[in-house]
């Protein structure tokens, strides 16, 4: 594969500076046409194919021009042409190769912020998820403590003078229900620690949403909030990443009940989806909490910001870099009469930017 | 009657089917708001109620019904009770207080402890 691809890159050079001499000759151009079959060679070759050109084209300018105009006296003009000529075409060779140091050099920074950004964004995750601890294990707790009783329930009815098998049969199936859903969400939970696989694929949002809810569910009730939702049928798929923009409405909920926890009176989160115009899906989570911060609420958006007590400032910052990287945006306004309402956009076209 | 209160279906599913294999009416209801509209906590003998529940708590709930001078005996079942939680139950009156998950036998005895009182 690889002396494959030097072949090809080195028969590259030699072909075009043979069909640079097959065109310079009938028309006694060969300057402009050796550059451009060195720039050719330098630029899709590399380094190597194009000082192969330079070598190439210098002995034909030599061999076949240089006599040609100048034969067959050796004047100084001579030499200068040929000078200049070869200074010309090793300048092509040397800017190419810059060129394309540049490239890879910026490639790697682009690939290594990519990595960066996915690794803090799993540390976000995971980080918010240690906080949901005492509210997911009770999320898991509950269908295991209604398997048990299921289970006894079920024991009782075999265990009887006479045994109801119906009734048994009932209790068996109850306790299949509660490990199903045990087992879903503990899946959901191992799900939101895996590394991001960055994998785009079609992403039904409100499956997301719902299963946010679920999730989220003992947090909302811990602190007496109370979760809506107000989703549009039919909504049009996302291409995106899952895992992603799970991340995004599990900081925006948590956002939401965080904002609410000190606050008298109504707790309430409510969860919008809705179709938008030019292709576009528009979500908001609004809460009825403490509101954006006066003064500043051009800034939660920033990394390290943050009014919570134990906040790390990144939340709000790689949400906004998530959606952005779906190409959508993530804005947030006041809610009325109280609280804070975040907005995104997605689009549900095939586009994908980076 | 038996009344249960729980957010959590597969719970009230589990606990009216364990009172039915033991032969105790029971119904369920999935909040608090549900039980106190229903007009029948008057009814009620024995009360079985979560603590954490979205809207009217299981412990807002009892201190609602004894304002009412409706006084049920009460069963508190939670995931997630802390000392004071459970002495605040009890000083309103609650008859036990258990943890999911819970040995069914002491619930059934405290049901029908609830029931003979």
């Amino acid at each position: 594969m690889k002396i494959a691809s030097i072949i090809q890159r080195y028969g590259l050079a030699t072909v075009s500076c043979g069909l640079a001499l097959a065109v310079a000759w009938p028309i006694d151009a060969p300057s402009s046409c050796f550059l451009l079959a060195v720039m050719v060679s330098s630029l899709f070759g590399g380094l190597g194919p194009g000082l192969l050109s330079v070598g190439l084209s210098a002995i034909a300018f030599e061999h076949f021009f240089l006599w040609r105009t100048f034969s067959p006296t050796h004047e100084p003009a001579t030499f200068l042409r040929f000078a200049v000529f070869l200074a010309a075409t090793l300048l092509i060779t040397g800017l190419m190769e810059i060129k394309r140091r540049v490239e890879q050099s910026r490639t790697r920074a682009h690939e290594a912020l990519r990595q960066a950004q996915s690794d803090l964004a799993r540390v976000n995750r995971v980080a918010t998820m240690g906080e949901l601890t005492a509210s997911l294990a009770h999320e898991v707790n509950q269908p295991i403590a209604a398997a048990v009783t299921d289970a006894n329930t079920c024991l009782r009815w075999l265990t009887r003078d006479q045994p109801d098998l119906e009734e048994a049969r009932q209790a068996a199936s109850r306790v299949v229900k509660d490990a199903t859903r045990a087992a879903e969400i503990i899946t959901r939970i191992r799900s939101l620690f895996k590394k991001s696989t960055q994998e785009r694929a079609l992403v039904d949002v409100n499956e997301v949403i719902y299963e946010m809810i679920v999730l989220l569910r003992s947090e909302a009730t811990r602190y007496s909030v109370s979760v809506r939702t107000e989703l549009a049928a039919d909504l049009p798929h996302v291409m995106g990443d899952r895992l992603q923009l799970q991340q995004v409405l599990m900081n925006l909920m948590i956002n939401g009940i965080d904002a609410m926890k000190d606050i008298e009176g109504s707790r309430e989160l409510v969860i919008r989806s809705q179709r938008a115009d030019d292709d576009q899906l528009m979500l908001a989570v609004s809460d009825t909490g403490v509101g954006l911060p006066r003064q500043q609420a051009d800034q939660i958006f920033d990394a390290f910001f943050t009014t919570k007590v134990h906040g790390t400032g990144m939340g709000l910052r790689i949400s906004r870099s998530i959606v952005e990287s779906h190409g959508g945006r993530l804005w947030a306004t006041d809610n009325l009469p109280r609280g804070a309402s975040f907005h995104l956009t997605l689009p549900t076209t095939i586009e994908v930017h980076e | 009657m038996v009344a249960i209160v729980d957010d959590d279906e597969l719970m009230r599913g589990a606990l009216q089917g364990l009172l039915k294999a033991v032969g105790l009416p029971a119904r369920a209801f999935a909040s608090a708001e549900e039980f106190l509209n229903s007009g029948q906590q008057h009814e009620t003998a024995c009360l079985i109620a979560d603590i954490r529940m979205p809207g009217i708590s299981g412990l807002d709930l009892q201190a609602r019904l004894n304002a009412a001078r409706c006084r049920i005996p009460t069963i508190f079942i939670t995931a997630h009770g802390d000392e004071k939680m459970r002495m605040q139950a009890l000083r309103a009156g609650a008859v036990e207080f258990l943890a999911k998950p819970f040995d069914d036998e002491v619930l059934l005895d405290s049901v029908r402890a609830a029931l003979e009182s």
